[in-house]
């Protein structure tokens, strides 16, 4: 039986029985990398299989509840975390991956960036030059345009005001809306459909050029015959309870992961260590740590409204970390407010009053590991070490956070890290935050952006892809998530992922 | 045959087990309703550490227990994986009973968490949040973010403090003809294309700010 014809979305209460299909192309994971290269393969006439594990979200599919949004969105209910320093880090589970609960950043990262990718991973073209047109071809899809003022609110704007009063250069965020009205909802799926996430573009535009794309199944397996990968098999496993039912495989000239950079490497690992001749399957994995301040302002800034993160400054990546705006639902924000009791409760009425902000670190020096585990779980082993020398790079960003959130006039901040004061209310009090040495520890920080974990290489023993995605010991075998970053990007990933899959599915169209 | 030495030593140690096993797991009050996951003596500890954090009166916001932050986590710890579950589980009974190993401050201080005086309770959890241990530190981040998001989840917190969610209509989008809601069939999709801008009423192209003083939307 065949579960899906050309042009049409398979969803979990359609599947019957066990199935089998067949196309030219089938592509592991619906992300932001995955859904590009289905459609642009697609849009080249192959006979394209889209797979994704976690069903298609709706408007009324949405919790606004953030805690409980994870329990269904993310995998392992958003509770996933690092061994060895212990970092929280999701991974989505629905149609579209990551772009349904991020909040559509996309930059691309200064000419440094990839001059280091170059050096560092013994890499040809992958230069920003090399990738400028594959940044175009994106952005113009998706219509991805600077956030205007009217949107921004005043959680963003104070920051353009407190680099502006610092001569710090700072910026607009381009993102991937369209007609975003400031509801500050990216984080449990965007209500007013403005976010132009993968469901609701690239996925229906892969749709309609004839993809089949299917819902709720599960890859657990890829196949090969030799050195060439023939397909992948799996399962179709139910909605948020994960339940495993009916089997299937898809036979395929060429295999697409696109399973994100945790995913992929134990599904490599899960399918007798294929790909692995160079051992770096697993290894390498970056972060990007994130901090966030809070700060008070004597006057209203409303911090639910507004862009979900309108602004930010690139000024001191070279020193390591990237300064933005952040939204956060008000009990994130509250729990930040030190005490118990009536004074917390008093303290709560200045909510509305607060702002956050936050820092990623670039940190080249912190690396860690994904094993898959013994039995059936897809569920990675994660181990990661924050290295003391990048935690010093993130107390910087603390400070300059302060310096910011003072010169745009907060009265408060509330840093929250451990062995410093709860509340700083002037700079002079905020010094300690530039001087004292800091343990990883101290800092309560996370992580979306991960990589690094099939990472690109000129030399095949050294990294598991070329820099268009192709694996070096496999026929048919691409990897095209940010798992094949050969460093971080310093900043958010999103959009370079997409430029690099949008350039890897002219190499898979090549080899077909 | 025992000696009557070894019989009183028995008696002695089952009294004394008897004793320490009622000192963790009895004397909790019955729950008013019965928990979907947790059981009473978890719901007992929630309700005394959501006062502790969110006590009565004081302001126009409602207490720990009457946000219904108990139940809140009960309807958390459904919904999250078994295994994370069994973990907050941990989390709730850890906190519940190290003042039975580690007394908390003043008179009477060895005693289950629920059962401590206010003032105890709150220097209890100050000593958790202050700790120079990480994985105590962590343990308190971990429950009162617990507390926090339920007490949030509250209408009536939110609307306090003026943060209620807006009301947003979700305009129709060319994705809305090709996906049911989850475990629905496609079958039971309403639109159709012509829906695309009319059902909602909302443009398409809905590109004006939604200002911040919008009707907020409550439960």
């Amino acid at each position: 039986m065949s579960a899906a014809v050309e042009g049409e979305v398979r969803v979990f209460a359609e599947y019957e029985r066990d199935f089998t299909e067949e196309a030219d192309v089938v592509v592991v994971g619906s992300g932001p990398c995955g859904a590009v290269v289905a459609h642009e393969l697609t849009a080249r006439g192959k006979r394209v299989v889209l797979l994704e594990e976690g069903p298609p979200f709706t408007p009324q599919d949405f919790e606004l509840d953030g805690a409980l949004s994870m329990t269904r969105m993310m995998r392992e209910a958003g509770l996933r975390t690092t061994r060895g320093t212990i970092i929280p880090t999701m991974q989505t589970i629905a149609l579209g991956g990551g772009s349904l609960v991020n909040s559509a950043i996309c930059v691309r990262p200064p000419d440094f960036v990839f001059e280091g990718w170059e050096e560092y991973a013994e890499l040809e073209g992958t230069r920003r030059s090399d990738l400028d047109p594959h940044y175009d071809a994106v952005e113009a899809f998706l219509g991805i345009a600077l956030t205007p003022d009217e949107l921004q609110g005043q959680r963003n704007l104070l920051f353009r005001d407190g680099c502006d009063a610092l001569g710090i250069e700072s910026e607009p965020i381009a993102r991937n809306v369209r007609g975003c009205r400031g509801s500050g909802e990216c984080f449990t799926g965007c209500r007013a459909r403005a976010k132009q996430s993968m469901d609701i573009s690239y996925v229906p535009a892969a749709i309609k050029a004839g993809a089949r794309v299917l819902t709720s199944v599960q890859v657990q397996e890829v196949l090969s015959d030799g050195r060439r990968a023939t397909g992948v098999r799996g399962q179709v496993v139910e909605p948020f309870s994960g339940r495993r039912s009916h089997r299937f495989r898809i036979d395929a000239k060429a295999v697409v992961l696109a399973a994100g950079c945790m995913a992929t490497p134990v599904l490599l690992q899960k399918s007798g260590n294929l790909a692995n001749g160079s051992g770096q399957v697993g290894r390498n994995l970056q972060f990007h740590p994130g901090i966030a301040v809070l700060g008070i302002f004597p006057e209203k800034v409303d911090p639910g409204f507004g862009a979900t993160q309108g602004y930010q400054s690139l000024a001191f990546l070279r020193e390591g970390y990237k300064l933005e705006t952040l939204w956060a639902p008000a009990a994130i924000l509250a729990v930040r407010f030190p005490g118990f009791g009536h004074d917390l409760k008093k303290r709560l009425a200045q909510v509305p009053y607060a702002a956050n902000w936050d820092a990623i670190a670039t940190c080249h020096r912190s690396l860690g590991t994904v094993r898959a585990r013994r039995g059936a779980s897809l569920d990675p082993i994660l181990t990661w070490n924050f290295d003391p020398e990048d935690a010093q790079v993130l107390g910087g960003a603390l400070y300059q956070i302060a310096r910011i959130f003072f010169a745009a006039g907060a009265k408060t901040i509330l840093p929250g890290v451990h062995g410093v004061p709860d509340e700083m209310h002037s700079l002079e009090e905020a010094d300690v935050l530039r001087t004292r040495r800091y343990a990883a520890s101290d800092f309560v920080t996370a992580s979306n952006h991960a990589f690094c974990t099939t990472r690109m290489h000129g030399d095949p023993a050294k990294g598991v892809v070329d820099p268009r995605g192709r694996a070096h010991e496999m026929d048919g075998l691409f990897l095209v998530d940010t798992g094949i970053f050969p460093r971080c990007t310093s900043v958010n990933p999103m959009l370079t992922g997409m430029a690099l899959a949008h350039r890897s599915a002219q190499a898979v169209a090549d080899e077909l | 045959m025992p000696s009557a030495w070894g019989l009183s030593a028995g008696l002695f140690a089952a009294t004394l087990l008897g004793w320490a096993v009622w000192r963790v797991f009895g004397g909790f009050p019955h729950a008013k309703r019965p928990g979907l996951v947790l059981a009473a003596r978890e719901l007992a500890f929630l309700a005394a550490a959501a006062d502790a954090t969110y006590p009565e009166g004081g302001s126009d916001l409602p207490s720990g227990t009457q946000a219904g932050i108990p139940a809140y986590a009960d309807r958390y710890v459904a919904a999250v994986p078994r295994s994370v579950g069994i973990l907050m589980r941990l989390l709730f009974f850890l906190v519940e009973h190290a003042t039975l190993v580690f007394s908390a401050p003043g008179r009477g201080g060895r005693r289950r968490f629920s059962s401590l005086s206010p003032e105890q309770q709150g220097a209890v959890l100050e000593g958790w949040r202050t700790s120079s241990l990480f994985p105590r530190r962590l343990v308190f981040s971990s429950l009162r973010a617990i507390l926090t998001m339920g007490f949030f989840s509250d209408p009536v917190v939110l609307r306090a403090l003026h943060l209620g969610a807006k009301q947003i209509d979700s305009p129709i989008v060319e994705a809305d003809l090709l996906y049911p809601a989850i475990g629905a069939h496609p079958r039971t999709i309403a639109y159709e294309r012509e829906d695309l801008v009319a059902r909602s009423g909302v443009p398409l192209a809905a590109d004006a700010p939604l200002h911040p003083d919008h009707a907020e939307q409550m439960q």
